[in-house]
């Protein structure tokens, strides 16, 4: 009995230490101080290219030179990207179906690897296939294969160039567009100005009329294959349609007065452009099926430069109604007319973005021409590029880029001079000159080609 | 016998509740120079206030002779007129073998976590948190005067604390302004504020690839301008490795951070 006692006191002992034991940790298991994250607000940095490494595609070796360089030469030109020089590659892709060595490409301080190949198939067609590497995340972001004839090579380079334009930044690339112009030539007395279209990167340019009449404002329709244009056919100053696929070129309408400054709805199916009577001008609505009008403006001032916004649902155009030449926004059906610009100077031919965020118009001052952008509502108003006379903005197809005409000052005795095209980042960065046959004037950005 | 069990039982328990009562609060205090006081107001202060210089090497920059484009053809010798291009077929299915889905990248798996406790919610009571609501309240210390002795050892206190959680955050942010790609040209791109939360070995390594938080994650599943900048975010970490400047001896201050990367300052610059 003793001996038992014994051992219920002991027990109980023990029982007690163990169970204190874990009280003990529980308790400052539980509530132990968490180290808590470090917060850090990261507010600057820096607006650079991010490297890429582009190899020569492999396969046909002409093939893959070329769409390589067609490849980086897109991408650099966005300003978004840099190219490095293949002589700093460590690795030698032997395989685009393999992965490659992460590591190698870290030390060359690529951030993405495209690797791709362009190989002739029997049928005499080519087919290229790509692939874009994550290099820190080591994983392949997109993969594609085209197939098409060899003589389309350029097409795919530019295709490529906006799946990884559009992969890594996360908006449309507008590579495979292209862009019609009125290109000038000849003495200044004399000035030949012909319709002509050419590829986003200034390659293939085609004229489309001989320069017999003078041509001003093409823009393109959203199918990208019919352009409206103003032009002295016949000395009559009238807005045409021009047929890409066919040529075929026909006059909007039949009005007595001059018609200018054209440009498509977004769903293609209608025009709006000014329509000029007694000295005065108003913005009017022509559906392409029926040809009939609607007069959207009907002030003493005179209303032009009509563009829509992407849902259709507003336009925006300039006026002098206010005093001086300044930007308004209104409905559709012409109602709810409002001023939007009231910064210095005058304000003009202002253009819709089309992602709608934005509307680039052309800053004019006593000085100076320049290319601006601010919001529908008239806030936020920058101005992107300013020179001589920088005017008439048009937008890449994704809103990020905007192409306008440089004019430069002729010097004494009229030397130099002379019109180009230019582009400018919406974060008025990467301003660079668009390569052109001859003199330049009056771009507009098409869309994506289908 | 079994009674005095149990008033023995009763007596330890009230002695190790007791215990813990007094003794819990000092075992808050002690990993003190450990454990930056998490106060949303100081960071805005430090932010403001603070102004070291970038002293991090710019990366080494590959220059590269930029491709020119192919020339135009001559405006003497126009190519014919355009004729309907033959569109290429929709891209096909990704080649294969396929290594891995893109979609993936943006947020690489995790390797296995650090050997430690996660954060925790705020405990309910802080006394950290408590002091450091005091410490704002008291006048910055003046210098001292000339004859001063310096204490024999630096006593590691709240103000060294906040000293601490300064320098780093200084560090940090000279070293990943450099790194980090700002993507200004998206739409309202003040409002593409990304968290990323970054776990660092001890000599300034990632300890795993850095992770996108819950909201952030979610928002960039959805839009295409927040994967893109959710991916720059984890570019920039991955292109500062490793974290040099920041102190060894301070690691338990800086193995886990959480990085906002906020671009409404970089719009228009």
């Amino acid at each position: 009995m003793a001996r038992s006692d014994k051992t219920l006191l002991r027990r109980p002992w023990r029982t007690l230490v163990i169970a204190a034991v874990f009280a003990f940790d529980s308790l400052f298991g539980a509530f132990a101080p968490a180290r808590a994250a470090l917060q850090v607000r990261v507010d600057q940095g820096v607006t650079e290219p991010i490297p890429l490494a582009i190899p020569d595609f492999l396969g046909n070796p002409q093939a893959g030179r070329d769409i390589a360089a067609v490849v980086r030469a897109d991408l650099e030109r966005s300003g978004l990207f840099r190219s490095l020089s293949p002589a700093s590659f460590i690795e030698k892709i032997v395989d685009i179906n393999t992965p490659p060595r992460f590591g190698d490409w870290r030390t060359v301080q690529a951030q993405g690897l495209v690797t791709g190949q362009a190989v002739m198939q029997p049928d005499g067609r080519l087919k290229v296939d790509f692939r874009l590497w994550d290099i820190f995340g080591e994983s392949q972001m997109v993969g594609l294969q085209y197939m098409t004839t060899p003589e389309n090579w350029r097409r795919i380079a530019h295709l490529v160039s906006d799946s990884i334009y559009e992969r890594i930044t996360g908006e449309k690339g507008y590579f495979d567009t292209r862009i019609v112009f009125v290109a000038e030539s000849g003495p200044k007395l004399n000035r030949r100005k012909r319709l002509a279209v050419m590829d986003q990167d200034g390659a293939n340019p085609v004229f489309l009329t001989q320069g017999d009449y003078l041509v001003l404002t093409p823009r393109f329709n959203p199918t990208a294959q019919m352009i409206a244009y103003m032009s002295y056919i016949q000395a009559k100053p009238r807005v045409y349609l021009f047929d890409l696929e066919t040529g075929r070129q026909e006059m909007l309408g039949n009005f007595p007065t001059m018609t200018f400054s054209p440009r498509f709805s977004p769903d293609g199916k209608s025009v709006v452009m000014a329509l000029e009577t007694n000295g005065n001008s108003d913005i009017y609505l022509m559906d392409l099926a029926t040809r009939t009008t609607k007069r959207l403006t009907n002030d003493p001032g005179i209303d032009t430069a009509p563009s829509f916004s992407p849902d259709g649902k507003q336009i925006t155009f300039e006026s002098n109604r206010g005093g001086s030449q300044q930007i308004y926004v209104m409905n559709a059906d012409g109602s709810n007319v409002h001023r939007i610009s009231f910064g210095a100077g005058k304000n003009g031919t202002p253009v819709w973005s089309p992602r709608g965020d934005l509307i680039a118009f052309t800053k004019i001052t006593p000085n100076y021409f320049g290319v601006g952008v601010m919001r529908p509502d008239g806030s936020g108003e920058r101005l992107l590029s300013h020179g001589w006379q920088d005017e008439g903005p048009t937008w890449a197809p994704n809103g990020r880029v905007i192409m306008y005409t440089r004019t430069l000052q002729a010097g004494p005795g009229g030397a130099g001079g002379g019109s180009q095209i230019w582009s400018i980042d919406i974060t008025g960065k990467n301003e660079r000159r668009v390569l052109s046959p001859g003199d330049a004037s009056d771009p507009a950005w098409s869309p994506l080609i289908q | 016998m079994l009674k005095r069990s149990i008033i023995v039982s009763g007596a330890l328990h009230v002695g190790i509740i007791a215990a813990a009562t007094i003794a819990w609060p000092h075992a808050l205090a002690f990993p003190a120079d450990e454990t930056p006081p998490n106060i949303p107001v100081d960071l805005v202060t430090i932010a403001d206030v603070s102004n070291v210089a970038p002293t991090v090497q710019e990366q080494q920059k590959v220059e590269t002779p930029p491709d020119e484009p192919a020339p135009p053809q001559p405006a003497a010798a126009p190519p014919p007129p355009p004729e309907a291009e033959v569109a290429p077929p929709p891209p096909d299915k990704t080649p294969t073998p396929k290594p891995k889905e893109a979609e993936q990248n943006a947020v690489p798996p995790a390797k296995p976590a650090l050997p430690r406790r996660r954060p925790q919610a705020p405990q309910r009571f802080d006394v950290d948190t408590v002091l450091a609501l005091l410490d704002k309240r008291t006048p910055k210390p003046v210098a001292p005067p000339p004859n001063a002795k310096p204490a024999e050892q630096t006593i590691k206190g709240l103000g060294d604390q906040s000293a601490l959680s300064l320098d780093l955050k200084d560090a940090l942010l000279a070293q990943m302004r450099e790194c980090w790609n700002v993507p200004v040209g998206a739409p309202n791109p003040e409002q593409l504020i990304v968290q990323v939360r970054v776990f660092l070995t001890q000599d300034g390594s990632l300890a795993q690839p850095p992770q996108l938080e819950p909201a952030t994650r979610a928002a960039a599943a959805t839009n295409g301008y927040m994967r893109t900048a959710a991916e720059a975010a984890l570019r920039a970490v991955n292109v500062c490795e490793p974290y040099k400047r920041l102190p060894p001896d301070k690691y338990d201050a800086w193995r886990e951070i959480v990085m906002t990367f906020d671009p409404s300052k970089m719009i228009g610059r």
